[in-house]
Order: C-alpha cells, then structure tokens, then sequence
C-alpha cells in the first residue's frame, strides 16, 4: 500500500513537473471571474479547453473572485493602481465588468477600447447588445415565457401582452411571476406591463434622471397588473425569486411563468425543468433582457493574448457553446448559428432585447407595484 | 479603645472587603470592548437616528419636528405593515408557548431514551440556519410539496398552502423559536423543587391546579425572559417573513430593507427603524427589569 502511494505521488509530482514546464512555454491571460458558478463552470469546462487547444501558445490562469469582496471590482480597482505605478496588473481579461460604473476608472481610460480592427469578431455582434467602445458582449439573456406544453395548447400560448393578460384572467391560479425587486424575471413582467401603457416603445425611457410624465402613466400598468392579481398563483402570491417561481413550474403548481433564458433553459437540460416545459417571447414587444461584457484592461500585461481570447469567445462556435451548454443568448446574429440550433429556438428568438434603465425608474416601478398590485391598501385613501 | 472596637465589631456587619484599585481597573477593562461596542455601535448610531428622524432643515438651521411620524401613521401601507408585524409577533408568541410548554414539562418531569430523543429533535432547529430553513419549508408546505403529498395520500384534497401567507410566517417562526424556548423553559422548570409538587398531590390537587397554582407563579421569570427575548427576535425578523411570506402586508424587517434598497427612501425606512426600536426598546426594558429583578433577590436571600 505504502509503495503505491509513494509511487501514485512521485508520478502527480513529476506529472505537475511537465505541466509546469510546458506552461512556462506558453504565455499566460489572466482571466477573473465574478460569475456564477454555471458560468464560472462553463470557463473552466468549455472555454478554456477549447481556446488552449486552438492557441496552444497560451495559457488562461482563471481566478473565481465571486463572493471576494467586491470581486472583479476589486481587481480593476488594483489594474488602476498599477496603471497608476506602471506595474503590470497581473489581469488581462475581465469575463464581466461594468466599465463605466467607477468614475475614476473612466477618466484612467482604465479599459482598452475594442473594435473590429482589434477584435474582428465584432463584426457579427447585433445592435441590441447596446456596447460601451470598451465593452465586449458575448453572452445574453431574455425574459421569455415557459410554460407547461401538456397543459397549454400551441395554439393557446400567448403572442402578445394583451393575449398573455386574457390568459392569465382566463386560467385562474396558473400563472405566477416574482415579485419585481427580487428577481428579473418577475420585475420584467412588471416593465412589460410599464412599455404596454406607454406605447410600447422602450427608448423612450433614457437612463439618468426619470421623466416624471413617464412615471405618471405608471398607474395604468397597475390597473393592467391588478386586473390580474387574483388570478396570480394562490390569488396573488408573489414568491421572492427567480428560482421559487421556476420551482412552482417544475412541481405542476402553476402551469406558466416568466423566467430568464439562461436559468430555465439550463433547468430544462439538467432536467430539473420536466421535458414538457417549452418556452416562447412575445412578438408585440418582447420581455426585457440583457448582456454580459468582458474588458481588457488597457494596460494588460498580455493584450495580444486578451485579445486574441476576446475573438474566440465571439468565434461563431464558442457563441454556439453558449446557447447550448449555459442557455445564454448569443451576442451575434441567430442566423450565423446552425439552422438546426435556430429551429429548436424559434419560439424564442428575436433580435430585439428591450432594456430597462433602471435607477429613478426601477425605485418608482417597485414602489408602485408594491403600493398598488401587491396590496388592497389604495395609499391614497 | 478596646472597648469602641468590640462596640463597633457587634454593631455594625463586617464591611466587605473594598477591591484594591488594580482590582476595579481590571474590571473595568475586561467590560470596556463590550460597552464600548454597544455604545459606539449600538448606542450612538440609535439616538442619532432618533435625533435625525426628528428634525428638519428650515433656511440652513436644524428645526424639530414629527412630519416624518405623522407621514408615517398616515400612510396605510406603514400603518398595515406595523400592524401585521404585531399581529405575526402575538401569534407566533402565542403558538410558541402552546407548543414549548407541554414540551418543557415533558422534559422537566420526564426521564430516559425517549426523553433524551425529544430533547435531541427539540434542540435541533437551533443548529439550521434560517434560508436552509425558509426553502425546506417551501418543499415541505408548497403546493404540491411533502405535506400536500402525504395528505392527498391520505384521502384529503382540500390543502390549500400556507406559502405566501401569514400563516408560513408563522409556521417557520415558532419552530426557528422552539429550541430557546425549550432550553428557558425547561431550565426555569427545575428551579421547582419535586417536594413542593409531591406535598400539593398528597392534598388532593390536581395536575392542572399543580402547574397553575404552584409550577406557574415559580416560572414567571424565565417565561417573561422567554416572551421578551422572541418578542426582539420576531419583531425584527428578516429571512423567514421574506422567503416565506405575502408581497403585503410586509413584516417591519422587510419593509425597512425593502424602503431603504428599493424605493431609495432612506429617511422613511430611518423613521421604520427608530418606530420598530422604539417597541422593541419597552419589551426591552421588561427583560432587563426581569433580570435585575432576579439579581435582586439573590443578593437578597
């Protein structure tokens, strides 16, 4: 016994002693992480195998700073420090990062702008992405309905919002949303709701300070929500999650919900979603949704490197891997992808990917709803 | 002078012995991180608040006024919340000692394996955390969860879930408080000497005129210990009433949280807080009176 351990650990010391030397050969990009762990998952089973294979010359050293203080912030707050210091910030690529969210990493020009001359992939990215110069988006997700195909006829499953409405009214109990400040999926049905009493056109609502005419017609998306409160899950139950609402569809609770892409689309492969769920957006206005952005600090020690791992990552095969393995939304044009792969998405499919802005409007949009939807209290009394 | 002494020795107690000054200055400074923590962390910040939520800046110069109260106790979502948060509080109070009585006495009086294994299940929720607690609680009570499962096996279809209803406040509530409860209880429960229970049964009383009469009044301070500590403890509670309760009426946690993150009024959800502080602060109070009270009377005896 002692023997085979003796041996089993000179082979992993001599096997870690070959990998060692080849990683000396090979150029490092220092990726970080803040994301969940499907997608901190993903890197460490798919995109870092992949990218190695197809640039044996480097090598990505990924740290997870998910759940580490301010994670990837932190470390942009140190690539700043060491742009200030001239050191190397020992991080070339970040996979998420608000690029503008810290005003002194803005005025530094912390993050490198990209385009297509240095990230020819570029190319293919769709408008709805919305990016910053410095912003790469390669992964989205939307708010899609999904609901119970053994239950809900094709032909019943609603295209608009007017229609999702007359269903819900019509099939009491069996459909059910979060509560707007606890999870996307919910707080889209409220937006939606918000964009359908304002004449359905999202770019009227302009990020920064709210338009309070805006706001005034807010009382109108709660008439439209109230109408349907009792017949909400358990006559207006509101869960305080994504995951309990996926949760009230995958026990037969409830037989149609609103769920972000990614999270249901991978409960469906894992199976934790039951294989009759099938998904659809509205056609009128689809439901609110989103993109990730990664950056490359500007004073990255191995920009070629970043650069050549942010191509890859918009290569048309790693934007298929995302649809596939993580349930995310392409940041390129669907029709690059495989017919087949759009086929089995077609329900769900748009190139339109309202957003909503946030701030002032998120503050009055839940207070609203809270004061207005979720109660029988009229504040106003 | 040998007479002044005997005089003095016989009138008057033997003074205790003063602690030398090196004595207090260890004393003092083995209480000072805690004191100091509660005043600079607990103290300072509250009466701060109080102070902030009473004035109100006219022209420049600090004015005092109750605008921020009246706002409140006009609003009817404040006031419908503060109510439910009592109404919860009473019942879960209330539920917590119907359950943790007959199980304190069953502890008290009980002895052997089954009571050990009561013991065992009673202290458990002590050592779960209140989010695991919160999602095992929707399994369990969810429609179609453990408990809808085993009734409709049973025959019984009318479950209507408690999931997003008061009532699941409840529910988690009092078994998050049992273990507490229980340990209080029980330890109050053996200050009562088996003699005084043994003398009331040889002259005739019943069980219900022995735990009325004589278990009781002997208890009244470790159940007025027991009531204020949950009192604090549900008041304010956050993780159960969230997970497990209605979009409205709000607990106050939820409602100070949801205030101050989501509708971005942190004046409102200061005002929350100092109301919510201010009730807990009587209930407090009668916790430190029980207390002191019992030291009292030991220094007495």
């Amino acid at each position: 016994m002692k023997l085979r351990f003796a041996l089993a650990a000179a082979a992993l010391t001599l096997m870690a002693g070959a990998f060692s030397v080849s990683a000396q050969d090979r150029s490092p990009i220092y990726v970080y992480t803040d994301s969940d762990t499907n997608v901190s998952d993903f890197w460490t089973n798919f995109i870092i195998p992949a990218f190695e294979e197809a640039h044996p010359e480097y090598e990505i050293v990924l740290t997870i700073t998910r759940g580490v203080g301010g994670g990837n912030a932190d470390i942009a707050g140190r690539a700043l420090a060491a742009l200030e210091t001239g050191d190397d910030p020992q991080a070339d690529f970040f996979e998420q990062i608000g690029v503008d969210s810290q005003q002194a990493w803005v005025d530094a020009e912390l993050f490198l702008e990209l385009n297509e001359e240095n990230v020819p992939g570029l190319a293919n990215v769709i408008e709805a992405t919305n990016r910053l110069p410095q912003e790469l988006p390669y992964r989205g997700s939307q708010v899609l309905l999904a609901y119970n195909s053994e239950l809900v006829a094709a032909e019943d499953v609603p295209t608009t919002y007017a229609e999702l409405i007359e269903w819900i009214q019509a099939n009491p109990g069996q459909f059910v949303y979060n509560r707007p400040d606890r999870g996307g999926s919910g707080a889209a049905m409220v937006t939606r709701a918000i964009f359908e009493v304002t004449g359905r056109d999202p770019s009227v609502f302009i990020p920064g300070t709210a338009d309070e005419t805006l706001i005034g017609q807010f009382p109108a998306a709660w008439e439209l929500l109230g109408s349907i409160h009792d017949s909400i899950y358990e006559n207006g139950s509101y869960p305080a999650g994504n995951t309990p609402v996926l949760e009230l569809l995958a026990n037969g609770s409830v037989s149609m919900i609103t769920a972000w892409s990614d999270q249901s689309l991978q409960a469906y492969n894992l199976g934790i979603l039951p294989e009759t769920t099938a998904f659809a957006q509205l056609q009128d206005l689809p439901f609110t949704g989103g993109y990730t952005y990664g950056a490359i600090p500007s004073n990255a020690a191995n920009i070629e490197g970043a650069l050549t791992l942010a191509d890859f990552l918009l290569s048309l095969e790693m934007q298929q891997t995302i649809v596939e393995e993580i349930g995310g939304f392409p940041a390129v044009a669907w029709d690059l992808l495989p017919t087949e792969l759009q086929s089995q998405y077609t329900n769900v499919i748009t190139d339109t990917v309202p957003t909503w802005p946030g701030g002032d409007y998120t503050a009055a949009m839940v207070e609203g709803w809270y004061n207005n939807v979720a109660t029988n209290i009229d504040p106003a009394s | 002078m040998k007479d002044d002494s005997d005089t003095l020795m016989t009138t008057l107690p033997t003074p205790a012995p003063r602690p030398s000054w090196r004595k207090a200055a260890i004393a003092y400074a083995l209480i000072a991180p805690p004191l100091l923590l509660m005043v600079f962390l607990i103290f300072i910040p509250a009466l701060q608040s109080t102070a902030r939520t009473l004035t109100v800046d006219v022209n420049g110069t600090p004015g005092f006024t109750l605008s921020r109260y009246i706002a409140f106790f006009q609003d009817p979502v404040s006031v419908s919340n503060l109510m439910f948060t009592f109404q919860i509080t009473l019942i879960t109070l209330l539920v917590i000692f119907l359950v943790c009585f007959p199980l304190a006495l069953y502890l008290r009086f009980a002895n052997g394996r089954l009571a050990g294994a009561v013991q065992v299940l009673a202290l458990f929720p002590l050592f779960v955390p209140g989010v695991i607690l919160a999602f095992a609680l929707i399994r369990f009570l969810g429609t179609r969860g453990t408990l809808d499962t085993m009734l409709s096996i049973a025959g019984f279809t009318g479950f209507r879930t408690p999931y997003l209803k008061p009532d699941a406040i409840v529910f988690g509530l009092v078994w998050e408080s049992i273990p507490f409860t229980v340990l209080v209880l029980t330890a109050g429960l053996r200050q009562v000497s088996d003699a005084l229970i043994e003398s009331a049964r040889d002259v005739g009383a019943n069980n219900w005129q022995i735990f009325w009469r004589i278990i009781l009044p002997q208890i009244s301070r470790p159940v007025l210990i027991a009531f204020s500590l949950n009192f604090l403890g549900i008041f304010g509670s956050y993780t159960i009433p969230y997970l497990l309760g209605p979009a409205a009426p709000q607990m106050m946690g939820v409602f100070m949280q949801q205030t101050f993150g989501q509708y971005r009024r942190p004046d409102d959800a200061e005002t929350q807080a100092v109301i919510t502080f201010l009730i807990c602060a009587v209930v407090g109070l009668l916790y430190v009176r029980t207390v002191a009270s019992q030291r009292k009377q030991e220094q007495d005896s």
